[in-house]
């Protein structure tokens, strides 16, 4: 097994690709989120998020933990746009996407990579194709797709499994191919939604280590965990939800203690 | 961006989708096919039908009978005025001719016609109808009129065959209307439906072109076109099959379907055929893939 940390070599990510979307240019907030007394409910149920605040910068590594069905993956949802918020305003590198119109929000995705716990990989199309995915959408032609897709393996070390299926690869590398799927197009904002949920521990740390590789590049890195293990092991800013409610947002070995104790 | 490798990429996709799940879309192409083989056929049947009133319709006649004291200025005039109003021509028939024809057509019975010492036929004028004059309605008016004038006893023109001829024209008309109507209706659902089940094959696939920030034209482009394809390639084995109908009815192996030929010729106009069939079928593909596309592309 190729340790990914090591074979992640360096790449160019703008420092701020935010600013080649015209509709997200002109700002000069040095914030990539920022949420106002956000609330998220669905109609007939209890509110999913309450009252959420928050301030992740640019090139910010973010935690974001908390029990099952706190409302990770809801916050995570509103920074993509998957989800709009009930109440509250949400602003993406100072922009209030609340004023954004839905044909929009395309434009502004293409500078989020997105990562999930169960890869969301094709199966009918191979781990180049797969890569290349994010830049067929953008028009690319074939050719520099293929480059640019069989670079990004480099990357995350799985350029020699580029013509294979994803289903013949192991957890680890299909969450590489996804990780490579969501950078391909040098993002300026990587969510990830318990991107380890699915691996064993060494496969883990394999997968940590290239997105916080990604975070010193430049790029603002989100990851949702309910793994205390992570937290306490890299020991950066960690917000906790319970509830739907924001209950801690802690920095350093602060947000590892807190985590230890909480477990 | 670039349009040309965007265009590369949904025709690329389209022809994929079509590749990879071959059945529904046998299906999709099957069920426009024989909707456009029953439109050809029928095409090709109301061509034959048409021929065959205007053939019928040839024998429309306008009979003027005379009176024995008619002035033949008169008649001269009422000639001209039949003429124009009509645009056909007028044959005058005289009572020898008239008694002749009928000699004729009852063949032996007719023999004691030829006997008799006075012809009790009249003078009479024959209208040959042009298809222009063939309107019931102007038809009666004029028979009207003319039937008016002291010097004519009668007039006769067939207004029963030609009004069940209008009749049986507009009938057709209607029918094949409908008909059409409910079976371009089925091909455009059985489209909708298949490329249904093509989003929802791809239904992961849309989402993460979603997530990479597709837009929504990106998304739908491709099935457009498969529904597109697939009007294109039914229209030509649409195509195929009522050509090779028509070439098995005109060889003369037609059997019970020979009827169908007028003088032993099918009458069909080709390039009109291919343009329409084509027409249609990309026509129908669009439409059904169009509706599909709105109501279940949004992830």
């Amino acid at each position: 097994m190729v340790h990914a940390g090591g074979s992640l070599q360096r790449w160019s990510a703008p420092p701020d690709v935010f600013s080649q979307c015209p509709s997200l240019s002109g700002t000069i907030s040095p914030a990539m989120i920022q949420m106002f007394h956000v609330t998220k409910a669905y109609p007939g149920d209890p509110p999913v998020l309450v009252d959420i605040n928050l301030d992740i910068e640019k090139g910010e590594f973010v935690f974001l933990t908390g029990p099952s069905g706190a409302g990770k993956s809801t916050l995570l949802k509103l920074m993509f746009l998957a989800e709009r918020a009930s109440r509250g305003q949400v602003l993406l590198a100072g922009r209030n996407v609340a004023r954004l119109r839905e044909s929009g929000i395309p434009f502004l995705r293409r500078n989020i990579g997105v990562v999930f716990q169960d890869f969301k990989l094709l199966p009918t199309r191979t781990v180049a194709e797969n890569v290349g995915f994010t830049l067929d959408v953008l028009g690319t032609p074939r050719d520099e797709v293929r480059d640019r897709s069989l670079k990004m393996l480099r990357r995350v070390g799985l350029e020699h499994k580029a013509d294979v299926s994803p289903l013949k690869l192991s957890g680890g590398e299909q969450q590489r191919v996804s990780l490579a799927r969501a950078l391909v197009n040098d993002p300026a904002l990587l969510l990830a939604d318990e991107p380890t949920g699915n691996l064993d521990p060494a496969l883990t740390v394999e997968i940590m280590d290239l997105l916080t590789d990604v975070n010193a590049r430049g790029t603002t890195v989100v990851v949702a965990t309910h793994d205390a293990t992570l937290i306490e092991r890299y020991q950066k800013r960690t917000l906790r939800l319970e509830k739907g409610t924001m209950v801690a947002d802690e920095r350093g070995a602060k947000a590892a203690r807190l985590m230890s104790q909480s477990a | 961006m670039s349009a040309p490798a965007k265009l590369a990429y949904f025709v690329r996709t389209a022809v994929g989708s079509i590749v990879r799940s071959p059945f529904v879309h046998v299906i999709a192409v099957a069920s426009l096919m024989l909707s456009l083989v029953g439109f050809g056929v029928a095409r090709i049947a109301r061509t034959q039908l048409d021929a065959l009133v205007d053939s019928l319709g040839g024998e429309v006649e306008l009979t003027v009978y005379l009176t024995e004291d008619a002035a033949p200025e008169r008649v001269t005039e009422l000639e001209l005025a039949l003429t124009q109003r009509t645009g056909g021509q007028v044959h005058r028939v005289s009572p020898a001719e008239a008694l002749g024809r009928l000699v004729t057509q009852l063949g032996e019975d007719g023999k004691g016609l030829t006997e008799l010492s006075d012809n009790p036929l009249p003078w009479s004028l024959e209208v040959r109808l042009p298809k222009a004059a063939r309107d019931a309605q102007a038809l009666a008016e004029l028979a009207k009129r003319t039937r008016a004038l002291p010097f004519v006893t009668g007039v006769d023109y067939g207004e029963e065959a030609l009004e069940r001829l209008t009749l049986i024209a507009r009938a057709l008309e209607i029918a094949s209307l409908i008909v059409f109507s409910l079976v371009f209706l089925t091909a455009v659902i059985v489209v909708s439906a298949t490329l249904q089940l093509a989003i929802f094959a791809r239904r992961e696939e849309i989402e993460i072109q979603k997530l990479v920030g597709a837009t929504d034209r990106f998304v739908r482009v491709p099935f457009l076109l498969e529904g597109l394809l697939q009007g294109v390639i039914a229209a030509a084995l649409a195509l195929a099959a009522v050509y090779g109908l028509v070439r098995w009815l005109q060889s003369g192996d037609g059997g019970l379907l020979a009827f169908a030929r007028l003088d032993g010729k099918l009458l069909v106009d080709w390039p009109r055929l291919s343009g329409e069939l084509f027409g249609i079928g990309c026509g129908l593909g669009l439409l059904g893939s169009f509706i599909a596309v709105r109501r279940f592309t949004r992830v």
